[in-house]
């Protein structure tokens, strides 16, 4: 909220941001040394989408499309089933097959892109 | 029969009258089309008893020769289909192709001399006699019922000689034909697949009911749909002769609609759907490659070869898998290849049609509670095409990889090696069909929750079906003793039969969300929880648990909202909260309010804990602990305090603080199975999965129903290695996972 966007994403991101400080977060950097990018949208794909890059190499998370030239993978999602995935709701494979999700880039680098990745956010 | 030559049909076709080659596209078709049969002779051949020509002269003094609907076995034209210039002139090479899949077959079985033996030879040779050894009778027997699907006539039952199939035999051909079937009757109503597939089954004296249940589970026809789905897709741009950009700006509309593809797909193609379809795209792309050179045209029909060629492989796991779904991809066009990297078209139709008929799909569950209630028995088939499908691949391997060395010649290096690699690797084999059926079993189970919770996501209380307390004399009591006790699901039963019975009861539906909030369920709490509101607008402990149970879902506006009904409601800080500010909330107001309060009394505990909550709804994580801690100061017995301090703890990636925090509060609480659910997370999220599975198993144990928990458990369970216990997990059982998991 402090950074404008209302997405729910938004949370799931910046818990990505901080994990990659941890020892956990580090081991993930060395295990996929990628780069996506993510566009979500808060309702249909395509549309007012929230660029995030997300650097597996450096273990870095970024607003806006990423600057180190082309990212291995970019996936686009609408902000709930983004969520979703990130929690493990939603298998990314399904997520594709029901077009869900949309994937551009390498397919070996879309393929690491699972719901172990992302930090699962605890409840108060 | 090499699969390189279906990809590079341009060599081996180079003139449709040179096409009887033994390289020939349509004899591997019909071979992947049978390509159980293979397997079946070799099963045969190892029954010695059955290569008796006993049971075959017993046969052949039937006058079969002229099989059941091969008089339909013509070349068939459409006359209004575009290319069906080129379909004809494959057709006159057609014929010959299907003389020589035939030749291929007898010569195979060497049982050629059998004829001149009797002295007899066969009127025509596409036309075989049902003769020979058993394998040979069934291949035949096999390939006339393909056959029949051309004319899309009837297949009449016919008798035939024992062919000595063992269970697993009739198992394998009652599976793959009824699959098959709906792949070749995909225009044809149900009762006509079931003719057809009877009338084959009943031939090889194969009881269709064996399972107790028609060949095709409902499963299946779901599998079924997909698989139709995405081929239609495919097939629908493949009239490249034409040039299928102009040709797809003209079909756009066609796009939209769900049906009208299907429609126009029958239209266009008849009863002969994809099979025709297949060999004019064969066609045209002799053609394309020909007289074109350009690249991206090029390689997109190579991948439309590919992509029915992959489409011949009848399995829906393969149809789905994401190999498939690319190749598919690249041949609608919707990627190209430039330069080596794929790049991905403006084709904004498809997609529309994706939504579309997802949205359709959405409303539609009602196969999913269908196929809930055939699942015992579909359960066991999914397993036995896939070991078939793996055993498949391991039989093609190299030839697999010859396409592949084939295609990535296109400069597709990327993924094509990415594809060799995992063929290589077996990653195609049984991993990824179980992976997929897995995947298509995740799916349906959410389909299924999402039935069920479609309700309750909005906003709507979902009450457990049988309540022993309903009855009781007093529920609300019974209710608050149990939550006290820490039963927190016997709790929840008792305080929703207090509801039922009096639904104005705002104290039993605040205490029924705070139990399902404790349980670790905020989608029942926040649906609770705005009952209780509605019965008591004003209730602050109401509205800050709407407050944190709309933060811990990520709705911050909700959230927000709440807040700052608290604070408005408030005796004492009410005058604080100008009401005109609930019209449009910024975060930032509603800190600054909340600053003021803690300002003008530092001693109330409940202040700081709305002041934890908002700063976790702006990540600002330090302030919240803060904030929690400097309650915590004032009410150090309150468990769900810990709690909170934990998870921002957590949140803020201190997980070994979280930890304390967590124990306080089960010290004040045992069963909080909240804090035993986010104990897991935070062992997960330090890496530490192998903690983390015993302590989600420990939080499911007290609350079944932990919907996140169960989620978590997967992931957990598959990052520890352990995918021994998934189905355990996929399966919910709680027993075994307890005793492979106990808590020290």
């Amino acid at each position: 909220m402090s950074d404008s966007s209302n997405l729910k994403s938004e949370a799931i991101i910046e818990l990505m941001k901080q994990h990659f400080s941890t020892d956990a977060g580090k081991e993930l950097v060395k295990k996929i040394g990628l780069v996506y990018q993510f566009q979500i949208a808060p309702k249909k794909i395509g549309i007012d989408e929230v660029v995030y890059t997300v650097d597996l190499k450096k273990g870095e998370v970024t607003k806006g499309a990423y600057e180190g030239g082309k990212p291995d993978a970019t996936f686009s999602f609408k902000d709930e089933d983004f969520v979703k995935l990130a929690l493990g709701k939603l298998n990314p494979q399904i997520a594709f097959m029901r077009g869900a999700m949309k994937i551009k880039g390498s397919l070996s680098a879309a393929q690491k892109f699972t719901p172990d990745i992302f930090p699962k956010p605890s409840k108060l | 029969m090499a699969m390189r030559d279906l990809i590079t049909g341009a060599t081996s076709c180079p003139d449709p009258s040179a096409s009887s080659s033994s390289q020939n596209p349509l004899a591997s078709f019909a071979n992947v089309l049978t390509g159980s049969l293979s397997k079946t002779q070799e099963r045969v051949r190892e029954i010695p008893s059955s290569n008796s020509t006993g049971s075959a002269s017993q046969f052949y003094s039937e006058p079969l020769n002229q099989l059941p609907g091969s008089e339909f076995d013509k070349p068939f034209i459409e006359a209004n289909s575009q290319g069906s210039e080129f379909i004809n002139r494959f057709r006159s090479a057609g014929a010959a192709g299907f003389e020589e899949t035939w030749g291929e077959i007898q010569r195979d079985g060497s049982q050629l001399q059998l004829y001149d033996g009797r002295g007899q030879l066969p009127p025509q040779l596409h036309q075989p006699a049902l003769d020979g050894t058993p394998q040979r009778v069934l291949s035949t027997f096999l390939h006339s019922f393909l056959d029949s699907s051309r004319g899309g006539i009837p297949f009449h039952p016919t008798s035939l000689p024992v062919l000595g199939l063992s269970e697993g035999d009739k198992q394998c051909i009652r599976d793959r034909s009824s699959i098959m079937a709906r792949h070749l009757f995909a225009d044809k109503s149900e009762e006509f697949i079931h003719a057809q597939v009877n009338a084959l089954l009943s031939s090889l004296d194969i009881d269709s009911n064996v399972r107790g249940k028609g060949p095709m589970p409902e499963r299946f026809r779901e599998l079924d749909d997909y698989w139709n789905e995405s081929q239609g897709n495919v097939i629908q741009g493949a009239h490249a002769s034409d040039g299928w950009i102009s040709e797809f700006s003209q079909n756009r509309e066609r796009y939209d609609n769900p049906d009208a593809w299907a429609n126009s797909f029958e239209q266009q193609h008849g009863v002969n759907g994809w099979v025709s379809e297949f060999e004019h795209s064969q066609l045209s792309s002799v053609d394309q490659m020909r007289g074109m050179n350009m690249q991206n045209i090029a390689a997109m029909e190579q991948t439309r070869m590919l992509a029915n060629t992959l489409a011949q492989n009848a399995d829906p796991k393969f149809q789905n898998s994401k190999f498939f779904q690319f190749v598919s991809k690249m041949s609608r066009g919707e990627l190209i290849i430039d330069e080596n990297q794929v790049k991905e078209t403006a084709l904004p139709a498809p997609g529309d049609w994706a939504s579309e008929y997802q949205q359709q799909y959405n409303h539609g569950d009602a196969w999913a509670g269908e196929f809930l209630n055939n699942k015992a028995f579909s359960g066991v088939r999914p397993e036995q095409w896939a070991k078939e499908f793996a055993t498949e691949r391991q039989q093609n391997g190299a030839v697999d990889d010859q396409w592949v060395d084939e295609f990535s010649n296109l400069r597709v290096n990327d993924w094509a090696e990415e594809f060799g690699q995992q063929v290589g690797e077996g990653a195609f084999g049984e991993d990824s069909s179980n992976n997929w059926a897995q995947a298509y079993d995740e799916f349906l189970n959410e389909q299924y929750v999402a039935k069920q919770r479609s309700d309750s996501s909005r906003g709507v209380y979902v009450f457990s079906d049988l309540n022993p307390y309903v009855g009781h004399p007093n529920p609300l009591k019974e209710g608050q003793d149990l939550f006290r006790k820490g039963l927190l699901s016997e709790a929840v039963l008792a305080l929703e039969a207090e509801v039922l019975k009096s639904p104005e009861n705002a104290e039993g539906w605040r205490l029924l969300g705070i139990a399902h909030a404790e349980n670790d369920d905020d989608q029942q709490a926040i649906a609770a929880m705005m009952r209780a509101q509605e019965a008591d607008p004003t209730n602050l402990e109401v509205l800050l648990a709407l407050g944190v149970s709309h933060t811990n879902e990520l709705e911050q506006s909700a959230a927000l909202k709440y807040l700052f009904g608290w604070l408005r409601h408030h005796p004492k800080y009410g005058t604080i909260a100008p009401p005109e500010m609930s019209d449009s909330l910024y975060y930032a107001d509603v800190a600054r309010l909340y600053n003021e309060a803690a300002v003008m009394s530092p001693d109330d505990a409940d202040v700081h804990i709305v002041l934890g909550v908002l700063y976790n709804l702006s990540r600002e994580y330090d302030k919240a602990i803060a904030a929690f801690e400097r309650a915590l100061k004032l009410k150090p017995q309150d468990y769900s305090l810990w709690n909170k301090l934990g998870a921002t703890q957590a949140n803020s990636v201190q997980s070994a603080d979280a930890i304390m925090a967590y124990q306080q509060a089960l010290d004040l609480k045992p069963n909080y199975v909240r804090a035993w659910a986010n104990m897991g997370i935070s062992y997960a999220n330090q890496g530490m999965y192998d903690e983390s599975v015993r302590y989600y198993v420990r939080a499911l144990a007290m609350n079944p129903k932990a919907e996140n928990a169960w989620q978590y458990l997967r992931i957990s369970l598959s990052c520890a290695s352990r995918n021994d216990m998934l189905e355990a997990c996929d399966s919910r059982n709680l027993d075994l996972l307890q005793k492979e998991f106990p808590l020290q």
